[in-house]
């Protein structure tokens, strides 16, 4: 049996519509955003980057060559060696950093690509809900 | 046409579905379907899932069970968003699809009724925002769609199969409103006189696909992610303190994209400049070419692609910003030599310890030549340049280049050369289309396309300095300020070229010029007597330039002018540039006897700085003039060779090699060889029609001027000495001057015939022409009238009337006119 709308589109195609894209490509291309989000995060905190210069001096201060005597050498060789360290230090926190809101972000992912074969179920849980009666007892 | 019925369950017909197009396929109603979800159903859908939501959790926290309905609820309107978000916005078409519905772009499917029309495909074009880019663009709107399309819907299977022609050539993934423009005017069999009005052709709607289509690419890219590095990006690097102060951080500006070149050749020197600059931990390039080739945008395309980490960028070059250096703050900020050099070596000294730095000299003849807001800094950089070991971009111009090769080989031997050739129309166009995506907000203009082919065309012919695309942009911008409404049109163009430059570069198109135009001769001739052959050819000439059937890759016209003097030949000129061009100052005159020496060609292409009365820098100025060359026999023959080309092809090279463009002036160029020869013809009767190839092989044989020279003129017209009648004529005209100048005493003069044929007795010389009557005629009329007037002989509104007797008495016989005579030759 087919109906048609007065605007000229099938009611039943809306629905087949909407589920074979939601259980299809919605669910493959949802997987495909969370990707993207997570890459961009990861570009965000530059993790490749940090990781690869995790003990480069820090904004190449005191970094350039010296010539003179041992003793000047001996001073910017300390001068190095602390803004490796600061550099090392501000690298590691950011690095933390990324990865806690990757991480937060994959477990979000996680959650929505799991829950997502669901939501067209949400009406049903919320009127089986209603029907129980129960409230959650910390709201 | 074979068709399908489509019945409903109780047997009604509610479809057609042709083997070409299903109206009933899942794409044709998903299609539907994103139509109806509009901009305002979709906020009702976003805030019915907030409301629920919102109420829901009131609900629960209430302790009503209800609010989970609500939640569940809001499910609903958000799958249908996210539904249209992520598959109805864009609709996909079906790959390997072959019916229309598979690949006709989604929002012109949506609105395809069941027995559609082409009719109806030209209306729907008009609401998709594809077509109203061609509306607005190019001029083809739906009313002219309308107007070419068959309200039949049997004729829709033809407009499907070319639009799948079309689209199978073109390679195009979709059928867009603009394929099914160009299919609907491919099936009107009209379709090249319609495109005609609108000064366009089937490849212009072509390309106004490849606009649309690069435009959409443009958002798309903008869109999409790009790895630019992040927070930590430049924590490895070092302080660049003075350089971000005296420097410009062009990376700084191109992060949000749309700076790519997107043109093959300076893909090409891009990817050039990437290998070049990676090499051996830095080189240093130049890139040469002349002003406007686009070397900046180049180095701007270059930024843009080395912040992008996915580009296939070289590891070394990655994330690398450009700095460019700009030579006048650094003379504000160190106006001593010895600290400018100094600074300058700090900054490449942190630009180098930075390890992250390009620096770009553009116009780098800034750096290396002392001048005015330049300084020479060969001494500081040369050795940074030898060592290559600071990346460098160096922009040059062409001729600037030779010139510190010259002073400085060691300078220009550490340099690694790309040449920059300028852009042909193709990518002109590309260019000038990527420009007006800012240009036009900035200016909050819009161009069409006939305005941009307009502009390609006119910035060829009229912007020098410039290389292409440098003068099409240059023109583009300038055509902003004669915006009509907002609108940049072909004829916007022609008035901004008209009013900035001061010629006439469209057709006639008010009623006073196409007057003008059509009784040139009778308005020349209310300055000058006989000569009709003359008047004739140059009117023609410039009714042809007026109505755009001349040849445009020439001037005007070229004439030749022989015959003795004081018949009019100079007269004409100024007539010309008086009633057509617009006033006697608009003649640009050559006396060539001052150009007797091989060494004078130099004066002719002169560069107007060092010049101004050059004939190339007054051209450059003035354009649209007549140009007389008086007395061309007595040139040198290097100088008449050096007219060669003008007269050919409208084209002369000035000192600095740069063209400058004659074709639209009239070229007048007169001489008196031969004129005893002509006299002497005219004396024994003979018209002049009759002997004109003889007199002018005659020319040749005597060696006056070779054949080459005057196979170039458009025509060599012959001026007869002025007879009795005709010269009583030139006195007619000659006193109305005198009338004219005491228009502001409002005073008049008449002279009685008598006295007329006096004057013409007394002014006439067979060696010299009309030229002395008119020195006789006004002092014989001036004198009588200011005499009368200081006498209070004659007042306001008056009239002097002056007869034989006084003009006898003026000019006493003979005698006193010779003397007039005399003074003239």
């Amino acid at each position: 049996m087919v109906y048609y709308t007065v605007s000229g589109y099938n009611d039943d195609m809306f629905l087949v519509g909407i589920l074979s894209w939601w259980y299809g490509s919605g669910w493959a291309g949802r997987l495909l955003v969370i990707k993207t989000r997570l890459m961009q995060t990861s570009d965000y905190f530059s993790i490749g980057i940090l990781l690869g210069t995790l003990f480069a001096p820090y904004r190449q201060i005191s970094a350039g060559g010296v010539r003179g005597s041992m003793a000047a050498q001996l001073r910017a060789f300390g001068d190095r060696l602390i803004s490796r360290i600061i550099g090392a230090f501000l690298r590691t926190g950011l690095i933390i950093f990324g990865i806690v809101a990757l991480c937060v972000q994959v477990i979000w992912g996680a959650i929505v690509m799991a829950v997502w074969p669901f939501v067209p179920l949400f009406p049903l849980c919320g009127v089986i809900l209603w029907s129980i009666g129960w409230v959650p007892s910390w709201v | 046409m074979r068709c399908y019925i489509v019945v409903n369950w109780v047997g009604t017909v509610v479809g057609v579905n042709t083997p070409l197009f299903a109206y009933h396929s899942a794409r044709s109603e998903k299609a539907r379907i994103a139509r109806e979800l509009g901009p305002m159903l979709r906020v009702f859908l976003g805030a019915t899932v907030v409301i629920c939501l919102i109420g829901g959790g009131i609900c629960l926290v209430l302790g009503n069970p209800l609010g989970w309905v609500f939640i569940g609820l809001s499910a609903l309107p958000a799958m249908v968003i996210e539904w249209y978000e992520n598959e109805l916005r864009e609709l996909p078409v079906v790959v390997k699809g072959s019916r229309i519905d598979d690949v006709l772009a989604a929002n012109i499917l949506g609105l395809l009724p069941v027995h559609a029309t082409p009719y109806d495909v030209a209306t729907i074009i008009g609401q998709v925002p594809e077509g109203q880019f061609f509306s607005v663009r190019f001029g083809i709107g739906p009313l002219l769609l309308q107007e070419i399309a068959s309200k039949d819907s049997n004729d829709m299977d033809a407009l499907w199969s070319k639009a799948l022609e079309l689209k199978k050539q073109r390679g195009c993934s979709d059928i867009s409103a603009g394929l099914l423009i160009m299919s609907l005017l491919s099936l009107y069999p009209g379709y090249q006189q319609l495109l005609a009005h609108l000064q366009l052709e089937l490849e212009d709607v072509q390309n106004g696909i490849d606009w649309y289509e690069h435009i959409e690419t443009l958002i798309v890219s903008s869109k999409r992610f790009r790895k630019t590095g992040g927070l930590a990006r430049d924590w490895s690097f070092g302080w660049i303190p003075n350089l971000s102060r005296f420097g410009q951080n062009i990376s700084e500006q191109v992060k949000g994209g749309m700076f790519s070149a997107d043109i093959a050749s300076h893909e090409d020197i891009v990817g050039q400049l990437m290998t070049a600059l990676s090499t051996d931990g830095g080189g240093v390039v130049s890139l040469i070419g002349h002003q406007g080739v686009g070397k900046s945008q180049i180095v701007y395309s270059l930024a843009e692609k080395l912040l992008d980490g996915e580009a296939g960028v070289p590891e070394s070059l990655r994330y690398r910003q450009i700095f460019m250096l700009d030579a006048g703050s650094l003379l504000t900020a160190a106006p001593g030599a010895g600290e400018l050099e100094g600074l300058v070596t700090t900054i490449m000294s942190e630009a180098y310890q930075a390890k992250n730095i390009i620096i770009f000299l553009d116009n780098a003849e800034l750096f290396f030549e002392q001048g005015v807001g330049s300084v020479d800094l060969t001494s500081a950089l040369l050795p940074i340049l030898q060592a290559a070991r600071l990346p460098m971009i160096v922009a040059l111009d062409e001729q600037r280049f030779l010139q510190i090769s010259q002073r400085s080989s060691a300078l220009t031997n550490a340099l690694r050369r790309i040449n920059v050739k300028p852009l042909n129309i193709s990518d002109t166009m590309s260019v000038m289309q990527n420009h007006l995506v800012v240009s036009e907000f900035r200016q909050k203009v819009t161009y069409m396309y006939q305005a941009l082919a307009e502009t390609y065309r006119l910035s060829e012919r009229y912007v020098h300095d410039l290389e292409m695309p440098g003068r099409a942009v240059k023109l583009l911008d300038d055509a902003a300020r004669y915006a009509e409404s907002g609108l940049v049109t072909a004829q916007v163009v022609h008035n901004t070229v008209e009013q900035t430059l001061d010629v006439k570069v469209g057709a006639v198109r008010d009623d006073a010029e196409r007057d003008t135009l059509l009784h040139l001769e009778d308005r020349i001739h209310e300055r000058m007597i006989n000569q009709v052959r003359a008047v004739s050819v140059v009117s023609d000439a410039l009714r042809r330039a007026r109505a755009g059937v001349r040849d445009q890759d020439r001037p005007i016209g070229t004439f030749l002018f022989l015959g003795p003097t004081g018949v009019g030949k100079t007269e004409l000129a100024k007539a010309l540039a008086s009633v057509f061009f617009g006033g006697e100052d608009r003649i640009i005159r050559l006396d060539l006897n001052e150009f007797v020496r091989s060494e004078d060609v130099v004066r002719l292409i002169a560069d107007g700085a060092d010049d101004p009365s050059s004939l190339t820098a007054r051209v450059m100025k003035q354009p649209f003039s007549v140009i007389l060359l008086d007395e061309i026999e007595k040139a040198h023959p290097a100088v008449l060779a050096t007219f060669l080309q003008v007269l050919d092809e409208g084209i002369l090279k000035d000192v600095r090699n740069r063209d400058v463009i004659f074709k639209d002036a009239i070229i007048i160029a007169t001489s008196n060889a031969g004129a005893d020869r002509i006299r002497e013809q005219i004396g024994r009767g003979l018209a002049i029609e009759n002997f004109e190839d003889q007199f002018v092989d005659e020319l040749i044989s005597s060696g006056e001027f070779k054949p080459e020279f005057l196979n170039r003129f458009d025509e060599i017209v012959m001026f007869t000495p002025l007879k009795k009648p005709e010269l009583l004529q030139v006195v007619d005209l000659i006193i109305a001057g005198v009338n004219k100048t005491l228009e502001q005493q409002k005073v008049s003069v008449t002279v009685s015939d008598e006295a007329k044929q006096y004057l013409v007795e007394a002014g006439y010389d067979p060696r010299l022409g009309a030229r002395p009557m008119r020195r006789v005629v006004q002092r014989a009329v001036e004198n009588t009238v200011a005499k009368q007037l200081l006498a209070g002989d004659v007042e306001a509104g008056g009239t002097v009337a002056i007869d034989l007797a006084q003009v006898q008495a003026l000019v006493s016989l003979k005698k006193q006119a010779d003397k007039i005579i005399n003074e003239s030759v």
